[in-house]
């Protein structure tokens, strides 16, 4: 393993997988499974339990969540992600098979899932990659960044009623769909990446990015001067945590950010400094993706060798022990793999959604019940990446 | 400042297309109907007897030298439908255990370039004032009685849509989220495309 090794805690904490816990730098192995621990809560007299989810409209996704309250605070919140658990086969799999499977872990990061697990096995079976097929993923690690921030923010915009912003950036986020789509044959990026190669159409991304972010540029001068939306986001969840990861941790002032200290994919000739705010309230991680998206364009902007590029497919195989740690749009995310023959033996996955779930408890306590949705969806978690089991 | 947002609004004009009635603005190659022939090494065996079954394929393209996508976006199956819904037609999303796309894509459909609810089409946040319920992922265990649930608390008459190779095969992740035969409407596509979903749940409401 190039960039990991196993032994005591070297780094920042980026979460637990089963007997793994896994820092910036290093995997510890340890016999609890759940050694990264939750707060036990228990209901005081006067409360009771405001069940909300796991299936209701006003949810992306199946998840629970048990409010504590006496009536309109918000004492406790515990969040269960685990209603939709999905239970993945990638174990005795080709890295090819697997590949369809990481995929779907979370569909909408994607690229950010199938490029850790293909720099995984690059990193087991010591496949270098070249500088051309480096930048052509942080493109589409970045193209994949702007699309999830406009959905964050979009859905931000959502609880408060805000029906033009909210379809404006709706309109945004689709036309970002449409150049994936254009670039890679697939909306989503799927089967776009492999191990040791990419397929990928980078022409007239440029343009048709700079009218996006321009538009966006707009509507986002437009969000800053409306008081209404702006007391509903500032002081709301305020989440001042060690462990956070990604655009949350940005938004307390935490310098936290693989694309700085991660070698996975290098952004070292890339001229590229974090977006950081103070206030870690639902306001800050608002300004966090908005400012990033802009700064994800300008990134885009920079990697002006990347054209329209399709790498030969190499076969796999081999054996050995790789593990690799991107910045998805939500933070840290890891992939352990172990093979044989080229056949996955083991693989293990550490979402950043898990942290930041963490952070989001403790982050809604003291506030009120209209508080929830703004402060929810500022995290922009995404629950389908924690509620798995990979076997 | 809400007039600015008004403003705003009618500032940018009309953006949504004339999809179903024209063609797709811009349709994705994949998923799109394939079309060829031949035994191909197919993982969810969506390729047999060199016949095709949209509802199991996952659009991986390695049966990309035999079969060729044809950006045809029709890929969808409507077995039942109801006049009752041409004026108006609500939807309860059920996320039964989905990567979490086909739930993306199924709001894109209320986004400017297809607005759905110019269709008549809606969401709703409850099962209760729901016309079709649509399902999306494999099934899951902690998901079982929250879908059973929702469908009882339904009125009659009531639609079950399966929106993607998940909720209809299990494509690569698992078990489909109910038996083939118990949808009413499958939408193929992993995740299908906002125009095959728009199409689709435009003709199970009686177009």
């Amino acid at each position: 393993m190039k960039w990991y090794k196993f032994g005591k805690p070297s780094g920042r904490l980026i979460g637990q997988v089963d007997e793994f816990i896994v820092h910036s730098d290093s995997i510890l192995e340890v016999e609890d499974s759940t050694a990264v621990k939750r707060v036990n809560y228990h209901k005081v007299p006067g409360e009771f339990v405001f069940a909300y989810g796991p299936s209701t409209g006003g949810l992306m996704e199946s998840v629970g969540f048990d409010l504590f309250t006496p009536g309109e605070l918000i004492n406790h919140v515990d969040v269960d992600p685990n209603f939709k658990k999905r239970t993945l086969q990638v174990k005795g799999k080709s890295v090819q098979d697997a590949l369809l499977v990481v995929e779907r872990i979370n569909g909408f990061h994607s690229v950010s899932n199938s490029i850790a697990f293909a720099s995984a096995v690059e990193d087991a079976l010591g496949i270098e990659i070249s500088d051309e097929i480096r930048h052509t993923r942080i493109l589409m690690m970045e193209l994949e960044r702007i699309r999830s921030h406009l959905e964050v923010v979009k859905r931000v915009c959502e609880p408060a009623g805000f029906g033009v912003p909210s379809n404006q950036i709706g309109y945004l986020r689709e036309e970002v769909s449409r150049i994936i789509s254009r670039a890679t044959g697939h909306r989503f990026f799927f089967s776009s990446n492999g191990v040791g190669t990419v397929h990928f159409n980078a022409n007239g991304i440029v343009p048709a990015l700079d009218k996006i972010v321009n538009e966006f540029d707009h509507i986002f001068r437009g969000l800053l001067q409306s008081k209404i939306f702006l007391n509903r986001l500032q002081n709301n969840g305020r989440a001042h945590h060690p462990n956070l990861l990604g655009p949350a941790a940005r938004a307390s002032g935490l310098s936290v950010d693989a694309r700085m200290d991660s070698g996975t994919i290098s952004y070292k000739d890339i001229d590229f400094n974090p977006v950081l705010q103070e206030e870690a309230d639902s306001f800050a991680r608002f300004m966090v993706r908005s400012r990033e998206i802009f700064q994800s364009a300008e990134i885009i902007r920079s990697l002006e060798n990347v054209g329209d590029f399709k790498s030969a497919d190499i076969s796999v195989s081999g054996s050995g022990e790789g593990a690799a740690r991107v910045e998805s749009p939500q933070g840290d995310l890891f992939y352990y793999v172990n093979l044989e023959d080229g056949v996955v033996e083991d693989l293990k996955m550490v979402s950043p959604s898990y942290m930041n779930i963490l952070a989001f408890e403790d982050s809604i306590v003291g506030n009120i019940f209209t508080d929830f949705h703004f402060n929810w969806e500022s995290f922009g978690i995404w629950v389908s990446e924690i509620g798995v089991e990979i076997r | 400042m809400s007039s600015i947002w008004f403003l705003e609004g009618i500032r940018k004009g009309r953006k949504t297309e004339k999809f179903p009635k024209a063609s797709p603005k811009e349709p994705p190659l994949w998923p799109s109907r394939l079309e060829g022939k031949g035994e191909v090494d197919c993982p969810t065996n969506a390729i047999d007897n060199n016949a095709w079954d949209s509802g199991k394929c996952v659009f991986c393209r390695r049966c990309e030298q035999s079969y060729k996508p044809s950006l045809d976006q029709d890929i969808f199956t409507v077995k039942d439908t109801n006049q009752l819904f041409r004026k108006s037609f609500y939807l309860y999303k059920l996320d039964s255990g989905s990567c979490g796309a086909c739930n993306v894509e199924l709001g894109t459909i209320f986004d400017p370039q297809y607005d759905a609810n110019r269709l008549n089409i809606f969401t709703t946040n409850t099962p209760r004032h729901a016309d079709a319920i649509v399902v999306m992922g494999v099934m899951t265990d902690g998901m079982k009685e929250a879908l059973q649930k929702a469908y009882e608390a339904m009125p009659d008459p009531k639609l079950i849509i399966a929106l993607g190779t998940c909720a209809i095969s299990g494509g690569v992740i698992g078990k489909s989220a109910l038996p083939r035969d118990q949808y009413n409407v499958e939408i193929s596509g992993c995740p299908p495309s906002p125009y095959t979903i728009l199409k689709a749940i435009s003709r199970a409401r009686g177009d």
